[in-house]
This record gives C-alpha cells, structure tokens and sequence, in this order.
C-alpha cells in the first residue's frame, strides 16, 4: 500500500498500569503526517503529547502499552521488535528533545555521539563518518564544526547544543523528524534562529515534521496543520490559520485566549482563564475530555461528542467554541483607579542607585549586577525583563535581602537595605515580601496552609490569637479563590496553580509595600498562568502594593507591568513606561527581543531581528555596550569602548545606545546596512 | 594548567594529612597508660635500671624532640626498633608483612570488583525483574554477615567438607608466599563477601540512574543497539560513583584485613598490627597505624585523580566556551 503520507496515525491509544489502575496517557489519535507537511502539536502539560511521540517510536516505560497501528510509510511499527525498530530510530525517523544538555552523553565528545548515527546506520567507516558530522554540524552554521566535534557537550552554550542534536538528528537525512519542545530550555533570541534553521533545513531535506510544543506562538511559527490535544486526547486538528481564526472547539478557543500576547495589557483586558487544572485521567474515564472545566458545556453537547470533519481537512471533536446558548463569561478589565492620574507623582517606595553584585574570586568574576540604578513608585509595577543569566534574579535577591549586593545602595522608603535579610529591621522583613517561580519548594510540604500562611502573621504581625489569624487566612484564601477547605491542605495536595496561589496567599497575608515576583508563572501551564497573573493584577490593585515583576517572557511583563525595565548581561538597556518601551524609539536589544517572541496570532507574525552568538561571558569586563557582541545596529568600535549614554527619550523613558534616537525605530529594521536575514544566519556561531 | 594546579593542591593536601595524622598517632601512643621502659623491663626492675633505659631511650626528651626523631626517622625509611623483639630493626618484618598483605587486598580486589561490578550493571540493567530480585538479596544477604562469620562458613565448606583448601593460611616456615598462592583464596573470598554486597548496589543504583537519563533514551532512539548503548553509553558515566566507592574502602580494606587475617592466621599487616597491640610494641604499632593511614590519604587521592580522568565535565572545568 502506497499513498501520499509519511506516517499515519490510527487510533493510537497508550495507557500506563499503575499500582491501582490503568492511567490512560493517549487515546483514540487519528492523525497523519503528508510528505514536507509539518504538523504542530500543541498541549498543555500532562496532555500525553510527550508520550504521544515516544509511542511513535515504540519506546514506551516497561509499564506502558499501546494499541492501534502506526503506520511509517505503510508499515506498521507497533508490531516491529525492538530490533526491526533500530532500522527506524535515528534513521528514518529522528527525535530532537526539550533539554539537549541532558540528552547528550557527557563522557563521549561531541563527534563521537554523531560519528555512531552514520557509522550504525550508513557502515560508514570513522573517517567517512567523521566528515559526515562535521558537515552536518556546519549545516546549522556552526563555526569550526571540527573543531566542536572535539569537544564534550558541556563545553558548548544550550543554543549550540541543540543546534548539534538537530545536526545529529539529520544525519541519515530522515523522511520525518520529531521535534518535542526543542526550544523551551532556550532564550527568546536563540529560539528564533533555531526555528529559522529548522524551516530552513526541512525544505532543504524535503522531511516531514512533527513539532510539539506548549507554546502557541513557537506552533505558530512553524506548522502547517495544528493539532490540538487535551487530556490524552486530539481535540482538534486542522490548517494553522483554521485553528486560530476559527476554532470550534472550546478548549481550543479558550487556550489561545490565555495566552498574554502583544497589544494584551491589563488595563484594557483580562485573560481568559480556564478553571480547573488538567487532571489525569483513568482508563474507565470515557466522554468529552473538557467537560470538568469547559464554560459552553450545555445538557446536551456531550451526547454529540465526537471528531467530526467540520470543514475540508478540519476535524474537531465539539463545535461548541462561540456557542451562543452559552453566552461568553464577561471579561473585564482591570479597573485601574491611578491616583493622581498621572499628573501628580507618586511617592518613590524603592530607589536603587549604582547596584554592584559579583560572584566567584579574582580569577573569575561574575559580574552579575553591574551598575545598576532605579527608582519604583509606590503601587506601580516595575517589570525586570532579559534572558538568562542578564542579572533581573540576582536584582531581585539583592531587593528581597536574599543576598547584600557587593556594591550600591538600595534605599526603601528611605532605609538603607543593602544588607541581607539577617541584618534586617522586622519591619523591612514584613514590608518586602517574595514570591518564587517554583511554589513547591518555597512552602513546607509537611505545613498545612493554615500553619504556612499564619506564621509569618504571628511572627511578623505579631498576632498572638490563633482564631483571629485564622479569620485573615480565610479571607486570603477566598482572595485567591481558594475556599476555606483548603485552610487544613498540605502543600503536596496542592495542584501547581494552588500552590502558587498558596504563595501569594502568604505574600499577601501580611500586607506588604512591596512584592518582588521572581518568575512567579513560568513553571505553570498558560491556562494556570492566566489565572495567576489576573490574580496578582487583581491584589495588586487593591492593595496598593508595588511589584518588582521578574520575568524573561515579554508578554507577560507586558501584561502586568507599568513600567519596563530591560537588562542585558547585568545592566540596564532601557527603562521606561510599558507603552514607551514596546514600542519605538527603542534599544536594539529590545527590539531583537519583541521581534522574537512568537505571537499568538499569525497575521501578527513579524519578522525577526536575528542575534548572533549566544550572551558572551559574564565574567569578562565590558568597557563599552553590554550589547555589542551581538547587535545587529553596532555603529563601530565606539560601542567596544565607550559605554553608551543614557539618553531620555520623553519624561521617564532611557535608552542606554550610542545611536541617535531617530534612528532607533521599526523603520531602521530594513535600512540597508542592516541584517537579512540570511545573512545573519551565516554569521556562524562561534563555541 | 588548571589540572596541575588542581594536582599540587591536593598532593600538598595529601602530605599535611599525613602529617597531621602522624602526630596524632604519636600523641595517642603517648597517652597510652603505662611506661615503656617498665613495659621492656618487666615489673621486678629497680627504679635506677628503668631510669637509665629511659635516659638510653630519650624517653624524657620533650614531645616535640621526640616527635622530631621519631618522625624523621620515618620519613629516612627508619621505622624504628621493635619493643617486645629487643634489637629486631621494624624494617625487616614490617614489609614482609606489608607486602604480604597488598597481594591479599589485590586478591580480593581482583575477586570483588569484576564480581560486583558485572553483578551490578546486570541487576541495573535488568532493574525490577527476576535477575534484579536474587542478584539484589544476594548482596544483601553476604553484606550482612561479618567476616568471621563468611570466614568460618568458607573454612567449613572448602576445608572440611571438600577439603581442596587449607583451613589455615599459614606459609610453612622456610617458603615465600609465591610458593603459596593457594592460601590466599580463603581469605579474599571471605573478603569479597563483604564487599560484594556494598559494591555491587552502588554499581546498580548508579546503573538504573544512568539508564533512565536522558541521553541513554537518546541513544536508543538514535537506533543504537542495546548492549552498545548499555556499554559504550551507560558504562562509564555508572561507573564514576562505583570508583569512588573502592577506592574510598581501600583504607577500610587493609583495617578489615585485621580479622581475616587473624582468622585465617595469615601473616600480614593485619596480624602484625594486632599482635603489636597485645604486646604494647609502641614503635610498631605506630608504624602500622601510621601505614594503614598512608593508605587511606593515597588512595583516596588516587580515586580522585581516576574520576577526574574519567570525567570530562571535571576535567576541562573552566576551559568552556
Ligand atoms: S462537549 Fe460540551 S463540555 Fe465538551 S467541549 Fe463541547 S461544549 Fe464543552
Ligand atoms: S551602543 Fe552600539 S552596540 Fe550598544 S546597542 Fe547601541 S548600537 Fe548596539
């Protein structure tokens, strides 16, 4: 049997025995792969998409099983051994996973774990294989790939090293590649060249594609046909503008209007939530999979369950998405009652002035914070955007007393604390308040809610009487929706989202001045997010306190923030209110920046200023623009030597650039002199 | 460069142990009850001979000059002269005895680690079956028996039941331990017993680890053959946690041999040392205790030049991009 496709999938189920019951992970998928189609799979976390595409490679946990049939150019492998199933794995069907560090070997170089793919699959011999990975390896342009072949893996930056597990993947020239959130582990700047390279290569090699991904805006980017999973199960599949324009599926419609996204701030909207979190699901478990959290469920929608073709080539399992019998939930926006609307000031809350922390000894030197200075209002949201490793954490620590910075001064409504938490007045202590990216590890898993929120009460607050501390906590709980049950729940009962919840519960139990957010919802699912997010807007409204808001994704400091601040490798690039700095005049890093995060929408789809290399080293000493290495408007040698000026741009708006304002607008992206993109993408990286 | 700087640290950290060590054993014997010269001279002295023997011995000498003497003599290959032997110079028992007992510990190591090893990658590849299960309570089973007890149950299996083996490993007085290779069975069996069980679960636990990591699935999917995966792959990065620990119980190794040697009646380091401490032979068992701690400080530092060599991630520190 011949057709067209590469791969058909035909009710694919997988479940997974556990000690009580069968835990069904994937159900029912139908689904198939044309040839050069790329198939974007998109779901949230415990949706079985992971499984999914190692079922594909049966390659399942000895507790695992699958039934239906997988059908790889007309062969079934659900039938292969695991023997016959060599002859696929990294052959003709070759998978690139989320976190390339851990994926690569750490005791064999570079070229030895490429060399094997073609000497096992082609017989090559070491030499002929040698040459084959190098080339492979300077077909995702990068510099020396001898060189590279003789390193170990972690000698190379995350960016390269999926750029050489791609390399490696395409070895045998596959017909179909399985991409499983290849670029979550990386920055915004590294994702866009990654993707570009990977559309790139797949014409190149006429290869079809499965990309899996949480993120909207990433399947955006690079699929034809989106699927859409939930619960085990595909929802919804059809053409990528079918699926955002016109989804039928509820849970469709409802993720994609999470998600925070440009132009969404909170001012103007509040993101879509969806209640609930996804539970897992039991083998016995049968209907429509959304049915616990979806808005149109009505009485008789779930008798009509079931994957229907809607439209040519558009299948999804329920049409309910703009049922009207069901009328949408009102979405307000945040009412943002500013006093002194503007005119009048704020009082300043936080002054930070020339803010130095180093780690390590002489010999290597992190300067993590290098002269930094900003102020905050009072009830204003500061948001701290950049990518890894550009110094907003350690900002925060130094804030919060997590640390004493090596240098500065911060000064709190006038008190000096730049000293660690230790050293600090219990005022201080109780007036500046943290949240954490990872719940879970910020809350005693052995306290209930009640002992976790109430003891910063009793020793910050000093409330002595247990019934009164009792009160406030179930007030603060029902703030952030969690009922009084939840009073007498441990931390491991919770789900991620209710522990974050739980988190700013605490933070707020004490009513602080000022909360400092360290990436308080990247670790969630952007439906949890939303929910978080509108939540901390919410409090954040009514109490009055000030946020320092910490996080490395654009949209979401964009949401939530009224002022911006972008750092790079320790300092400040801009500073500015929300609106000034997403749009022009702005720094080039901000640029390369807004321009890489993939947006929600396909007609907003811009294209993207491409960085070259990766962030240099933190320990080298700048003397000019932080930027320099890798900005595509470096003017000349003025930007190595001299730092740039901070220029104001309007009343509160810096930009730290040597270029003229006038120039650092939208328009100066397709001046010639500039990048294509081509040619940045054969500006190699070097290791 | 980073490797050599890395490499004088710790040897200097190597010699400061010992020396540290020394004087500690020293001031030990020296707190010991009871007077040497009495000890030599026995109780019916007179208070002038012993204090002659004393003066004789530089027994009344401050600590540090002492210390000083008896310290350099060491670092000269001068280990001193026995107590309770009168005139018998350390040196010419001592090494024998030495030696003797490093073929023993190799014996064993020869016996142990193959053993545990191939026992541990087998159980942790097969990790939750059958295999696992019985390889898993074997360990188990033999770490839980003290040496005397494996020592005995060896001696009555292959000494009285089958009688191939000696039940005593005895060199007969005029023959050197190469004409006697046989009697050094008994002893590393009993030796391997207690080492097997420890080993070979840390060799599991470190397998299972490694084969549910990343890049051993990573492997697999790139359509590597299993055994090629389990050895090229899994092998060497289970394997650095395995090292640490034999060499870590190097030092334990040549303490525990005091046992089985005296179980066995072997003539080595293990029943010297004892025997010096039935006798107060304070010059020897300063020698001994001081060597079995050279032991410990060196392999303990050849351990760890072995894991850095076999671990590029320690090796190369620093020299990232
Ligand atoms: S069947 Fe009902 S509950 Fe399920 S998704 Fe459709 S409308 Fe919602
Ligand atoms: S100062 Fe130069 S290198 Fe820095 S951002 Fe401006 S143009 Fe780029």
């Amino acid at each position: 049997m011949t057709n067209d496709f590469v791969l058909q999938i035909k009710n694919l189920s997988v479940s997974y025995r556990t000690l009580n019951d069968a835990v069904s992970a994937v159900r029912n998928i139908n689904l198939n792969v044309g040839k050069k189609e790329s198939l974007g799979i998109i779901g949230e976390s415990g949706c079985g998409k992971s499984t999914l595409s190692y079922a594909l490679m049966d390659y399942l946990p000895s507790n695992g099983s699958s039934t239906g049939e997988v059908l790889f150019r007309g062969e079934n492998l659900l039938t292969k051994t695991q023997k016959e199933m060599m002859a696929f794995r990294g052959n003709r069907i070759a998978m690139v996973y989320q976190n390339p560090y851990s994926s690569l070997n750490p005791s064999l170089t570079i070229g030895y774990q490429l060399d094997e793919v073609t000497m096992f699959h082609r017989g090559y011999k070491a030499k002929k294989a040698r040459k084959a990975s190098v080339e492979a390896l300077a077909d995702l342009y990068i510099g020396d790939p001898a060189g590279v072949a003789r390193r170990y893996p972690h000698q190379v930056s995350g960016g390269m090293q999926q750029r050489i597990c791609i390399a490696m993947a395409l070895l045998c020239r596959p017909d179909l590649i399985i991409l499983d959130e290849p670029t979550t582990a990386l920055d915004v700047t590294t994702e866009v060249v990654i993707l570009d390279i990977i559309g790139e290569l797949k014409e190149k090699y006429d290869m079809s594609m499965i990309y899996i991904s949480h993120d909207i805006g990433v399947i955006n980017k690079v699929s034809d046909r989106i699927a859409v999973m939930y619960r085990g199960e595909v929802v919804e599949v059809g053409d990528q503008r079918t699926i955002f324009k016109h989804p039928e599926h509820p849970y469709t419609r409802a993720l994609i209007n999470c998600m925070p996204r440009a132009g969404v701030v909170k001012e103007e909207v509040r993101l879509n939530t969806i209640p609930g979190y996804v539970a897992r699901r039991s083998a016995a478990d049968t209907g429509c999979p959304f049915v616990d959290r979806c808005e149109k469920r009505n009485a008789d929608c779930e008798a009509k369950y079931g994957m229907i073709e809607r439209a040519s080539g558009h299948f999804a399992a329920c049409d309910r998405a703009y049922a009207e019998d069901v009328p949408d939930r009102k979405r307000a926006a945040l009412k943002i009652p500013k006093v002194g609307n503007g005119s009048a000031k704020e009082e300043i809350l936080l002054e930070i002035s020339d803010l130095y922390k180093y780690y390590g000894n002489q010999h290597r030197r992190v300067r993590a914070l290098d002269g930094v200075s900003v102020s905050l209002e009072k009830n204003s949201v500061l948001g701290v955007v950049g990518e890894s490793g550009c110094g907003k954490s350690t900002m925060g620590h130094t804030i919060s007393g997590l640390m004493a910075p090596t240098k500065g001064k911060i000064l709190f409504d006038g008190i000096d604390i730049s000293i660690s938490w230790k050293q600090r007045t219990p005022e201080v202590l109780r007036d500046i308040q943290l949240i954490f990216q990872n719940p879970g590890r910020s809350l005693n898993p052995s306290f209930t809610l009640e002992k976790i929120i109430g003891r910063p009460m009793k020793k910050l607050l000093g409330i002595q009487s247990r019934e009164e501390r009792k009160k406030r906590i179930v007030d603060i709980l029902q703030k952030v929706d969690l009922g009084e049950e939840y009073l007498y729940r441990k931390a491991t009962q919770l789900s991620g989202g209710e522990k974050q919840r739980a988190a700013v519960a605490r933070a707020f139990s004490i009513a602080p001045d000022l909360i400092v957010c360290d990436e308080p919802t990247s670790a969630l699912d952007v439906s949890v997010q939303a929910s978080v997010l509108n939540l901390l807007g919410d409090l954040q409204n009514e109490s009055g306190a000030a946020y320092i808001f910490i996080s490395h994704d654009l949209n979401v400091i964009n949401y939530i923030s009224d002022y911006i601040m972008v750092m790079y490798l320790g300092r400040i690039c801009e500073y500015g209110r929300k609106d000034e700095v997403v749009g022009p005049p702005y720094h080039p890093y901000t640029q390369a920046l807004l321009s890489a995060v993939p947006d929600v929408d396909p007609s907003l789809i811009r294209e993207p200023v491409r960085l070259e290399g990766s962030p240099p080293n933190p320990t080298r000493k700048i003397t000019g623009c932080p930027f320099a290495g890798r900005c595509h408007r470096k003017i000349g040698p003025i930007c190595d030597t001299t730092p740039p000026p901070k220029v104001q741009a309007s009343d509160d708006h810096y930009i730290m650039c040597h270029l003229p304002l006038d120039q650092l607008g939208d328009a100066e992206l397709d001046k010639p002199g500039n990048l294509t993109k081509t040619e940045s993408l054969m500006k190699t990286v070097k290791a | 460069m980073q490797f050599l700087t890395w490499l004088i640290k710790r040897l200097g950290f190597v010699i400061l142990t010992l020396v540290a060590m020394s004087m500690l054993i020293f001031l030990l014997v020296e707190v010991m009850p009871g007077d040497v010269a009495q000890t030599v001279l026995g109780q019916s002295a007179t208070p002038e001979s012993v204090a002659a023997l004393r003066e004789s011995m530089g027994l009344d000498d401050p600590l540090p000059v002492r210390y000083g003497r008896w310290a350099g003599g060491f670092i000269q290959g001068d280990l001193g002269e026995s107590l309770y032997m009168r005139g018998v110079q350390i040196n010419t028992i001592f090494w024998r005895k030495v030696g003797h007992s490093v073929i023993l510990a190799l014996t064993a190591l020869l016996f142990y680690v193959p053993l545990s090893i191939f026992f541990g990658v087998l159980a942790g590849v097969k990790a939750g079956k059958l295999t696992d299960s019985i390889i898993s309570f074997f360990g188990l089973a033999t770490m839980a028996l003290p040496e005397f007890v494996s020592g005995i149950l060896l001696i009555t299996l292959f000494s009285v039941k089958l009688s191939i083996l000696p039940i005593t490993s005895v060199i007969p007085i005029g023959q050197s331990l190469w004409g006697n290779l046989h009697i050094l069975i008994l002893p590393a069996l009993s030796i391997t017993f207690v080492m097997f069980g420890y080993v070979s679960r840390m060799q599991r636990s470190s397998m299972v680890t490694v084969m549910n990591s990343d890049y051993i699935r990573a492997a697999t999917l790139k359509g590597m053959p299993r055994g090629y995966v389990i050895f090229r792959h899994a092998l060497r990065n289970a394997l650095l946690p395995t090292i640490t620990i034999i060499g870590m119980n190097m030092g334990w190794l040549f303490g525990g041999l005091i046992v089985v040697e005296t179980l066995f009646g072997f003539p080595g380091l293990g029943s010297l040392t004892l025997s010096a401490i039935k006798t107060r032979d304070i010059p020897l068992i300063e020698a001994c205790v001081l060597f079995i701690t050279a032991i410990f400080v060196f392999s303990t530092f050849l351990t760890d030049m072995l894991y850095v060599y076999l671990n590029p991630r320690i090796r190369f520190k620093g020299g990232d991009a």
